[in-house]
């Protein structure tokens, strides 16, 4: 018995380092973009993370279709995860096993940012360069793709700008008026729930809506470098920006700002309290302009709708123009399988996806075409189109992209805690940085 | 029992499943158990850092001490729900004459639904705001002041997301002791009732005895399938808020698939297997030895 098991031992031990080895397998160069050589057409996949039947989806679908007829054999399987964790989670499971496919979805995060230094990636700045599209596209939209040394391995598929939403009748029910300061927020909460009103509804189950609210002070007090720092352990929340958002994310618990039982509420709860007209905030970005700015919007509140752009701060670094506009989740194209087919597809479908995006009612992430504004939008639509004319030029960057997974779950878990009342800023700040200091080197060598 | 049963014939028959057992469960155990000993994000270099991994878990890791002591909690409320649950239900079905095939089958179906569907349907029964339909009891039954979100709280939700897993299976255990009661002899009880036996004695001097192996049986599979409890809590909560409704086995999840922390999820995978090894070993020991 005890040699079997040692016979097995040895087994397992083998076929774990076969596997590792695996793992190691060297890529073809990264930076070589227009690779050379007869096109052949074949099936070529593209793991993704976007609503199943969503515009960019729908108009891929139909590239590859008319792409295929020039080249019989072609086909584009798009193989879609919506639900983000579940996705992060495959992505991560298929890379670990050395699987990725030619093209796939990922923000711009440390673990991406590894994938890319061991050269698995092609350099996407040079790709859109070689086809003649990078000066098409709005500097915010690749910014945001961006890794913090300025490298670009993704290529945006959207743009959007996230607006607090509100309900004017409730709001003039209360006797408040829109913040003109972040600060003024926790006061505005509580005279919406002397009201008896839900000041703001907050889909707390997928925990990312929360952890927009952490990254506004800082980014607000400090600019867009704060968390940069902060994900590597230079910064700290215990630094006076980070103290500023822990403080004023417990004002706003204790000011009761989101819904009761907020945590275990989904995205579609949280977006009926508002558009049922229970709450009176809502912070969501432009891809919901479908249901929040055209005649499906439910006529009770349909005229009482309006949005406003980030709240500044005395002393703010960042503009009134710079808030958070995110080009989406980017494409990635695995170096690996990057061949003649790969770059001619890309090279059709990228020239020719902008004019169909913007089409559907959508902001297109290239600068070249100007979108179709739905003929059922309120006047909003047209409003929320144009602020992105007007943008500044720093961004604020959602810290579920920045931070290390770990210290990121973490962070998730204590701010709905912080918020709730259950642990105090003291608690939660010396959680967070010890948290940082753990995890961090492991992501940020 | 074959006549001519040989070793050979035996061994021919038994391999095959044997064989299976060792690709399917014990190549990954010890899979897991080599993977605990090393650093691993699964795309950078397997980095061999020998026992650091058990040495964090045990002495620097707050969350899985945390998530240790809600797996008890979760396990303790399962056990109570699904094994003295069954026990009452079964031995009141004993005493039933009529509509016993209705009332078994009502509590088994609990048990076909899927788990995702439970967990969305208890998320609505537990939810405040829209009121669901626990909070709506309460209010009609004059304990307004109980009322809250259940899942939220952090007080209640560890017991919010264990009651559904023990609701679940209540039924399953229900028929499993349900038909032990019914193979007690008559014979037996008759006698012991002629005796003067109450129904008290009755139960724990001669039903119980007879149903032990049983109860031996039930208890473990309960025990088990309680400490790898998995997909209810990580469907209804995601093991919050904070760490209040982790579990070992959704924090260890985590750890592999959003931290990519393999090394050290195998760590917490290995000990879980110890656990549930223990687990098993003191159930019977405790009720082999009351036996004897």
């Amino acid at each position: 018995m005890k040699k079997l098991l040692r016979a097995a031992a040895i087994a397992a031990a083998a076929a774990l380092a076969l596997t590792a080895c695996g793992g190691g397998g060297a890529a073809t160069d990264p930076s070589n973009v227009s690779p050379t050589g007869e096109i052949k057409p074949r099936e070529i996949s593209w793991l993704l993370s976007r609503p199943a039947d969503g515009a960019v989806i729908n108009i891929m679908k139909k590239l590859a279709d008319d792409y295929a007829k020039e080249h019989p054999g072609f086909a584009l399987n798009l193989i879609t995860t919506p639900d983000r964790p579940s996705y992060i989670q495959k992505l991560e499971t298929l890379a670990a096993a050395n699987k990725l496919p030619e093209l796939f979805d990922t923000d711009a995060t440390p673990f991406a940012q590894q994938l890319a230094k061991q050269g698995k990636m092609v350099e996407a700045d040079k790709l859109l360069k070689s086809l003649d599209l990078y000066d098409d596209y709005r500097p915010g939209a690749l910014d945001y793709q961006r890794f913090d040394d300025g490298s670009l391995y993704m290529i945006p598929f959207q743009f959007e700008l996230e607006f607090i939403w509100y309900n004017k009748a409730l709001l003039q029910k209360a006797g408040v008026a829109v913040p003109q300061s972040l600060d003024d927020i926790p006061a505005m909460c509580t005279a919406l729930r002397n009201a008896g009103i839900t000041p703001i509804a907050i889909d707390g189950q997928d925990q990312w809506p929360l952890e927009r609210y952490v990254a506004y002070q800082p980014f607000r007090a400090a600019g867009p470098d704060f968390v940069q720092k902060l994900k590597k352990g230079e910064a700290a929340f215990s630094d006076p920006a980070g103290q500023k958002t822990v403080q004023w994310m417990a004002e706003l618990g204790k000011a009761k700002c989101f819904q009761e039982g907020f945590s275990a509420q989904g995205y579609s709860d949280a977006q009926n309290q508002f558009t049922s007209g229970q709450a009176a905030m809502y912070n969501i970005g432009t891809w919901e302009l479908p249901s929040l700015a055209t005649d499906k919007l439910n006529p009770d509140v349909r005229d009482d709708i309006d949005f406003f752009t980030l709240p500044t701060t005395s002393g703010s670094v960042t503009a009134a123009n710079e808030f958070v506009s995110p080009s989406g989740i980017g494409m990635a194209v695995n170096s690996k399988t990057y061949d003649p087919l790969v770059s001619d597809f890309l090279k059709f479908a990228l020239q020719k996806y902008p004019a169909e995006y913007a089409a559907t009612g959508a902001l297109s992430p290239t600068t070249t075409v100007e979108t179709t504004v739905p003929a059922n939008a309120t006047p909003l639509y047209k409003k929320a189109l144009e602020t992105a004319n007007t943008l500044g030029e720093k961004q604020a960057m959602p810290w579920d992209t920045q931070l290390d997974p770990t210290t990121n779950g973490r962070l998730q878990q204590e701010l709905v805690l912080l918020v709730q009342g259950n642990i105090t800023p003291e608690q939660f700040t010396k959680t967070m940085d010890d948290a940082i200091k753990q995890n961090a080197p492991k992501f940020f060598k | 029992m074959l006549p001519n049963r040989s070793r050979t014939s035996v061994l021919v028959f038994l391999l095959p499943p044997l064989l299976l057992y060792c690709a399917a469960v014990l190549f990954p155990i010890l899979q897991s158990l080599v993977l605990s000993f090393f650093s691993w994000n699964g795309i950078s270099d397997m980095e061999f850092v020998g026992l650091a991994n058990y040495v964090r878990m045990l002495t620097a890791d707050d969350i899985f001490w945390r998530s240790f002591f809600n797996a008890l909690i979760y396990l303790a409320i399962c056990l109570v729900l699904q094994l003295g649950g069954a026990l009452v239900v079964a031995s009141l079905l004993t005493s039933l004459s009529r509509g016993r095939e209705l009332i078994k089958t009502l509590y088994l179906l609990p048990a076909v639904i899927s788990t995702v569907a439970i967990a969305f349907l208890f998320v609505r029964i537990y939810s405040i705001d829209p009121v669901g339909l626990l909070n709506q009891l309460l209010h009609w039954v004059g304990l307004g002041s109980l009322e809250r979100a259940w899942l939220s709280d952090v007080n209640t939700v560890l017991a919010a997301v264990s009651a559904p897993e023990g609701w679940r299976f209540t039924g399953l255990y229900m028929l499993i002791i349900y038909a032990a009661l019914i193979a007690v002899p008559k014979e037996l009880e008759e006698a012991a009732v002629l005796d003067g036996a109450s129904k008290w004695t009755l139960f724990t001097k001669i039903r119980f005895p007879y149903i032990r192996p049983v109860w031996i049986t039930t208890t473990i599979m309960a025990t088990t399938y309680g400490l790898r409890g998995f997909d209810i809590p990580y469907l209804m909560t995601n093991g919050g808020p904070g760490q209040s409704s982790e579990l070992l086995t959704t924090y260890m999840y985590k750890t592999a698939f959003t931290s990519t922390d393999f090394g050290y999820a195998s760590t917490i995978s290995v000990f879980i297997v110890i656990e549930c090894l223990i687990a098993v070993g003191l159930i019977l020991f405790m009720l082999k030895r009351k036996a004897d």
